[in-house]
This record gives structure tokens, C-alpha cells and sequence, in this order.
């Protein structure tokens, strides 16, 4: 295991989520919780990688370790367990790809047939990425809560 | 707060008054980034409290309805909702006024008084907290896409003015797709030049940093809850609106590479 890697990635996905903490007008008593949900998630996600599993793999078991975490906190902790859950996930999307995915569609259109092949493989494989691993993510983030959380709420009837 | 005791019959004006702060809580939490099965739930813990006894949501994209009944009588109203965006603290504040009004059997005009005092008393994070935070976050998620440390000052400053510039450009009410390409044509270009004048080894890639403020997370995954949990009509809506703002994003880039020569 790249011990230093995996503190550098920690530290990067801790301040990711609490900067995007900030924008989503998280309080100030959340955002070290933002922090820790982010590190926390970004760590395990450089272990499974560092282990092997695919990055789509990787942010699925992040996902749904970091859930399992965010259900059993106790509360209240200045922010609910969703959105920190959900912002613990911001800095595992794959943003950067998305673009490259676009970008590369973009480029087919500019180039000669002959040498579409290659930028098409590309272009398809970023998007294909990107797909699998959101679906990944959002896997991960639904599975916890729709198997943990406890719903204090009412039933509500439907009209008669 | 002082709990009033509801009349055994109210009448078809207090039906009216129930369903329309039911649907201000409803309009509130889709605007501040729930997902449909949370405005469902805490819609109807308003109502219950105000003395619905039947309540049943439907939520869209853009509207919210809501059937409420007492005794023999029942009422269905619409309201708009506005753009969609993200606050944790108002959404906070609503779910536990919601829980209160439930708890408490609030009347009418107390809920209303709650509401009112809650949308003034919201804290928001100063602009500039805000954009030197949103600096830091892109920052850091350009280290996690393997940018140089020469890009990462690059980064921040163009992430942080992006963020101002697109903030200014939404209290103008400029269209958010245009918006988004804007902001993110501007940020490119901008941490692009710093790229190159610190030396950084991949331009290409610091570019896209600062515009990864605009990808919209939040959505994005409450497009799959809301498929998840059942309510594929809004969630395909939250996905489409998802892609749609990525291709702006990414024409932004586009624009910037194209004006600065990288990526070819």
C-alpha cells in the first residue's frame, strides 16, 4: 500500500467535500463532519484501488462503507445524514472524465473518418465510465439508507 | 410555542390555508435540493400537524400537488416551483419545523409565522467564504485528477472567481445552462494562462479543474433516488437537466481550449 498516496488522497477528499460543504450552506458545526465523510470515503476508495478493484468497484464499496458509517452516527450533528453522506460521495464524481467523455464526442466531429477510431474508443470508454461509476455511486449511497434508516414519520393515508 | 386545539370541522378555506403552507414547505424543500420522497414525507407531516387527515403528494420538476381531506371534505392544490438548487441549513431548518408543527398541532397562522421567521433568520456564507471554499475544494479535486502542484494555485484562483462570477451572474437571474458556459469558458481560460505562466505540466488537464464547481452532484444522485424509490418521471427529469448542464460545462472547456490551443 502507497502510504503516502493514500494520506495525500485522504487529505484532498476531505477538503473537496467540506469546500463543497460550504457551498451547499452546510453550517459550520457539519463541515468537519463533511470533511471526515469525504476522507473517510476517499480513503477506502484508494485502498480497494490499490488493491485492484476497478474504479467503478472502488467507488461502489466507498459508497457503501461510508453509508453504513453516516446511518449509525449519532445525532444531531449540524447536518443530516443524506447530505453528508451524499457530499461524502462530491469528490469521487467523475467530473474530470465527463468532460473528457464530451470533449472527445466533441473531437470525432472535427476529424477525418480514418482518424475517428481511436478518439471514439476513448470518447466512449470516458462515457462509459462515467456512467457506471455515478450509477455506482448512487448504488452505494441508496442501498444504506433505504436498508437503515429508521423513519420516525407517520404513515400517511391516501384520500378517500 | 402555544398549541391551539383545531375545531372538530374546519371549513373549506381552512382546507385551502392547510394545503397552501403545506405546499410553501413543499416548494421551499424541493428548492433547497431534497429529494421527492423527502418533500413527500415532510409536506405531509405539515398537513398532519395542521390537522390533515388524508394527505397524498404528487411531485414534479417544476410543480408540486397536493390532495388533503377532512371529514367529508377534500381540496387538491398546485404550486410552482423554482429553480432547484442546494441549501443544507434551510433544508435543516424546515425539516425540524416541520417535525415541530407535527409534534405541537400548530395552527394555521402560527405555521405561517414560523415559516416567515425562518426565511429571514436562514444564515447563508458570505460570498467571498464561499468562493475562496469552492477554490480550495476544485483544488483539491484537481490533486485527486493527478494535476501537478504547479496547477494547483492556477486552479484555486480560477475556481474562486468562477464562483463569484457565476453567483453574480444567478442574483441577475442569467439562464443557468448559459451561466454554466460562462463560467466555465472563463475558468478555463483563466487557470489555462496561469497554467502555462507557472509551468505546470498539464494544462490540458489543470482546465478542467476549476469547472468541476458546475457538476451537479447533488442532483445527479437524487435523479437515482427519486428512480430508486419510485418516481421515475422525476428522476429521468433530474438526469436529463444533469446532462444537459454537463454538455454546457463542457462547451466552456471547449470554447477555452480551443482559444488557447490545448487538447489538440
Amino acid at each position: 500500500m502507497d502510504f503516502p498516496l493514500l494520506f495525500h488522497h485522504t487529505v484532498c477528499g476531505g477538503l473537496a467535500a467540506a469546500g463543497f460543504g460550504v457551498l451547499f450552506n452546510v453550517g459550520f458545526r457539519g463541515l468537519s463532519w463533511c470533511a471526515v465523510s469525504g476522507a473517510l470515503m476517499v480513503a477506502v476508495r484508494t485502498v480497494a484501488l490499490g488493491l485492484g478493484w476497478s474504479m467503478e468497484a472502488a467507488s461502489f464499496g466507498a459508497a457503501l462503507a461510508g453509508g453504513i458509517l453516516v446511518q449509525l452516527l449519532p445525532s444531531p450533528i449540524g447536518v443530516s445524514r443524506n447530505a453528508l453522506h451524499l457530499l461524502g460521495c462530491i469528490p469521487m464524481l467523475p467530473g474530470g472524465f465527463a468532460a473528457k467523455a464530451i470533449l472527445g464526442l466533441f473531437a470525432i466531429t472535427a476529424q477525418h473518418p480514418v482518424a475517428t477510431n481511436e478518439t471514439l474508443i476513448t470518447a466512449v470508454d470516458n462515457t462509459l465510465r462515467v456512467m457506471f461509476t455515478v450509477g455506482a455511486l448512487g448504488i452505494g449511497l441508496a442501498i444504506p439508507t433505504l436498508l437503515l434508516r429508521v423513519s420516525g414519520m407517520r404513515p400517511v393515508a391516501p384520500p378517500a | 410555542m402555544k398549541t391551539e386545539l383545531l375545531q372538530p370541522a374546519l371549513g373549506r378555506e381552512s382546507l385551502e390555508e392547510i394545503a397552501m403552507v403545506a405546499l410553501e414547505f413543499g416548494r421551499l424543500l424541493m428548492e433547497t435540493g431534497a429529494s421527492a420522497r423527502n418533500v413527500e414525507e415532510i409536506t405531509g407531516q405539515v398537513a398532519a400537524g395542521l390537522g390533515a387527515e388524508r394527505i397524498d403528494t404528487r411531485v414534479g420538476y417544476a410543480s408540486l400537488a397536493i390532495t388533503i381531506g377532512i371529514g367529508p371534505d377534500w381540496i387538491t392544490r398546485m404550486r410552482r416551483v423554482g429553480p432547484l438548487g442546494v441549501n443544507q441549513r434551510l433544508y435543516h431548518a424546515l425539516r425540524a419545523t416541520a417535525a415541530q408543527i407535527e409534534r405541537e398541532g400548530f395552527s394555521i397562522a402560527q405555521a405561517r409565522a414560523e415559516l416567515d421567521h425562518l426565511l429571514r433568520a436562514s444564515p447563508r456564507h458570505p460570498d467571498w467564504v464561499v468562493a475562496l471554499a469552492v477554490g480550495v475544494a476544485c483544488a483539491a479535486f484537481g490533486r485527486l485528477l493527478d494535476v501537478d502542484w504547479a496547477g494547483v494555485g492556477p486552479i484555486f484562483a480560477a475556481a474562486a472567481l468562477g464562483q463569484f462570477v457565476r453567483r453574480q451572474l444567478a442574483l441577475r437571474n442569467v439562464n443557468v445552462f448559459l451561466s454554466t458556459t460562462v463560467v466555465a469558458f472563463l475558468a478555463s481560460t483563466l487557470c489555462g494562462l496561469g497554467a502555462r505562466w507557472v509551468g505546470s505540466q498539464t494544462v490540458a488537464r489543470d482546465m478542467i479543474g476549476p469547472v468541476l464547481l458546475l457538476v451537479p452532484g447533488v442532483p445527479a444522485f437524487n435523479a437515482q433516488f427519486d428512480i430508486l424509490e419510485g418516481r421515475p418521471t422525476l428522476g429521468s427529469a433530474r438526469a436529463v437537466w444533469v446532462a444537459v448542464t454537463l454538455v454546457f460545462m463542457t462547451v466552456g472547456v471547449w470554447l477555452a481550449r480551443g482559444l488557447l490551443g490545448e487538447g489538440r
